[in-house]
């Protein structure tokens, strides 16, 4: 028993010690770094300045509380937007003797696709020279490219919630389909056959019977579209900007003293990610003890 | 209380090379608990399925109280289904499940608890309101079920083999508490099965289905007395088959003439297939019957408890004979033998 256990633990440490020494070292580096303890540049005392010239100071509060704003409007609108074209999309085609392929080509295609690759075909489609807008004014809908609703690198981060849309319904549909089909259509059968009509069906059977998959699921898309960097800055404007590409921005600068304040944003994101993991696990536990 | 008319139904499917269901009739009356009995595959649940509205047929009508129900969606139908798995919303507790028709009606939150209360006092679980159906056993949860397909006091109710996933002595229970509830209600009940034991302990009449076709829709007796044809006879244990040719007012066997004094004789065709139970023939070392026995000899014996199984060959023909084990004479393996075929036991088919 005692030699079986010795064995698990033998195998287990070597990627354990991977996993603990890049992740939580970085982690506890940067963490060290965003105190202010930088001893390439001979700054070894530990304080929280860099926390409070992001949160504070007349220079970067501003910047900060409108891009807290920002990626918080942004990851809850392209989540939530995600989750329901995705869900009424796999509620249209589940059915459908093509729904099965549909679901093997997003997945093949769609999935794989880098991020930066969707946010160039935004700007492709959606800018005001892209492609909807030149069709637009070459049937008339309007005068010129140029009027054109600015869809792209816009205030309100309409270009990067579209490309989350784009990326993320993907993989909201592949979860649900799984679900939907391994749920089969008794439980929807049985309620019709109870008195519940379609609207019924969908609100009192169908999702809550998808919500926990789409709950986890919308938790995992909400925490990477929080804490990505590569499409608001793509498809973000000057101000207001996403905390992620403020925190890159503080790290290239080439003054290295804003390298603390760079990695003080970087751990609040992280901060902000793991206690919406955590009330996530806190959810799922007390759901558990409450079943 | 409705009564419910099947007319030609037919329903085939695309994967299928013969239809599910084939040119099915069947008039069901007001408050009859009926069967629909046959192996799997053979297109029970599409009738079930065709009836509630969740399938349309190809052909054909289901009309409930005189009226077609083809062009009326599920939800209106007033036919409500128990599914074999019970299908309990897994995220709402009991008293939430039982509720559930009348919450889709819009009905007052009070009536429903006084109705949720009182379906569950008549399946005998008053006490598990709060419980989810996680909590509940397999019994319980086929209770909670039934009770939940009450509520909306349905025109017709269908149980879609109700007894088949709980263990025998939960089965006992369920089989009493089914025909207690439906005969208290009076409620229009089909239930599918593919036992036949129970079709005969539940069913006022049984529709005995093959490959999709209707092989006959008659009482439990019936069935083990007055088969329509071979295969029903088959299905329900039956053994002894006779080849017999109708002669004048004869039934000439291959083991000799029989009197036959079955009320179908009329409608007899000329080659025929006559059938006995195997508890309904006797056996007697000296010849004491009158008519209708033939000379033959014992070929096996087994005893099994209340019963002991004779097989005999009367003139190269094998019968089956079962007789109570309780004062029997004795008989043993190639003792010579009389078997009597009692006249009004006996019973001819066309098929």
């Amino acid at each position: 028993m005692g030699g079986e256990r010795l064995k698990i633990i033998l195998s287990l440490t070597p990627p354990l010690l991977i996993i603990f020494t890049l992740f939580f070292g970085g982690i506890f580096y940067g963490f060290l770094q965003s105190l202010g303890y930088q001893p390439a540049i001979g700054k070894y005392e530990i304080n929280f300045s860099a926390y409070y010239n992001v949160m504070f100071s007349e220079r970067y509060a501003k910047l900060f509380w409108t891009g807290l704003g920002l990626n918080l409007w942004v990851s809850f609108a392209s989540t939530f937007l995600a989750a329901v074209f995705a869900l009424f999309g796999a509620l249209a085609i589940r059915k459908t003797f093509f729904a099965k392929t549909i679901c093997n080509f997003i997945y093949s295609l769609n999935l794989p696709m880098p991020h930066l690759v969707v946010a160039v075909g935004i700007i492709f489609v959606f800018s005001q020279s892209g492609l909807l807008a030149r069709l637009a004014s070459q049937i008339g809908l309007i005068g010129s490219p140029g009027d054109f609703p600015v869809l792209v690198k816009d205030k309100y981060g309409l270009g990067i919630i579209l490309a989350y849309i784009w990326k993320e319904a993907a993989f909201f549909f592949i979860i649900l389909m799984s679900v939907l089909q391994s749920l089969g259509e008794n439980f929807e059968e049985l309620a019709q056959s109870l008195g519940a009509n379609r609207w019924q069906r969908f609100r009192y059977v169908i999702l809550p019977l998808v919500m926990p998959n789409l709950f986890s699921a919308s938790i995992i898309v909400f925490a990477f579209s929080f804490g990505a960097y590569e499409v608001p800055a793509l498809l973000g404007v000057i101000y207001p900007q996403m905390l992620p590409v403020m925190a890159f921005e503080f790290f290239l600068n080439p003054d290295l003293n804003a390298r603390s304040e760079g990695m003080a944003l970087s751990i609040i994101i992280a901060i902000i990610v793991m206690i919406l993991v955590v009330f996530y696990f806190w959810l799922t536990q007390a759901k558990i003890r409450k079943d | 209380m409705s009564k419910l008319n099947i007319k030609n139904l037919i329903k085939s499917f695309p994967s299928m090379d013969r239809p599910a269901v084939n040119n099915v009739n069947l008039d069901i009356q007001s408050g009859e608990l009926v069967a629909f009995l046959g192996p799997s595959g053979c297109g029970k649940t599409t009738i079930l399925k065709m009836i509630t509205g969740l399938f349309q047929p190809d052909n054909g009508d289901i009309i409930l109280d005189e009226q077609s129900l083809l062009k009326t969606p599920t939800e209106k139908r007033g036919v409500v289904m128990v599914f074999q798995n019970y299908l309990l919303f897994p995220y709402m507790n009991v008293n939430e499940n039982v509720g559930f028709a009348l919450k889709m009606k819009g009905v007052d939150k009070n009536i429903i608890e006084e109705k949720v209360k009182e379906m569950l006092e008549l399946v005998k679980l008053p006490d598990i309101g709060l419980r989810k159906p996680k909590q509940l056993s397999g019994g319980q949860q086929q209770r909670v079920a039934l009770a939940r397909a009450l509520i909306s006091n349905p025109r017709i109710l269908l149980l879609d083999e109700p007894l088949s996933n709980l263990d025998a002595h939960l089965r006992d229970e369920m089989r009493d508490l089914i025909v207690t509830i439906q005969q208290k209600l009076k409620v229009t009940t089909i239930f599918v099965t593919h036992d036949q034991e129970e079709a005969v302990l539940l069913a006022d009449k049984i529709a005995l289905i093959f490959d999709g076709e209707l092989q006959n829709f008659t009482s439990p007796k019936n069935y083990y007395e007055k088969p329509k044809n071979t295969k029903a006879a088959k299905f329900f244990g039956g053994v002894n088959f006779i080849n017999a040719k109708k002669i004048n007012n004869d039934l000439v066997t291959d083991i000799g003439t029989v009197n036959y004094k079955g009320e179908n004789y009329i409608d007899l065709n000329e080659d025929n297939i006559i059938t006995i139970r195997p508890e309904n023939i006797k056996l007697s070392k000296n010849n004491d019957f009158k008519d209708n026995s033939f000379k033959g000899l014992i070929k096996s014996v087994i005893f099994s408890g209340t019963h002991t199984r004779y097989k005999v060959i009367v003139k190269s023909l094998e019968l089956e004979c079962s007789l109570q084990s309780v004062g029997l004479q004795d008989i043993n393996e190639d003792d010579d033998i009389y078997v009597h075929l009692p006249s009004d036991k006996i019973w001819a088919m066309n098929e």
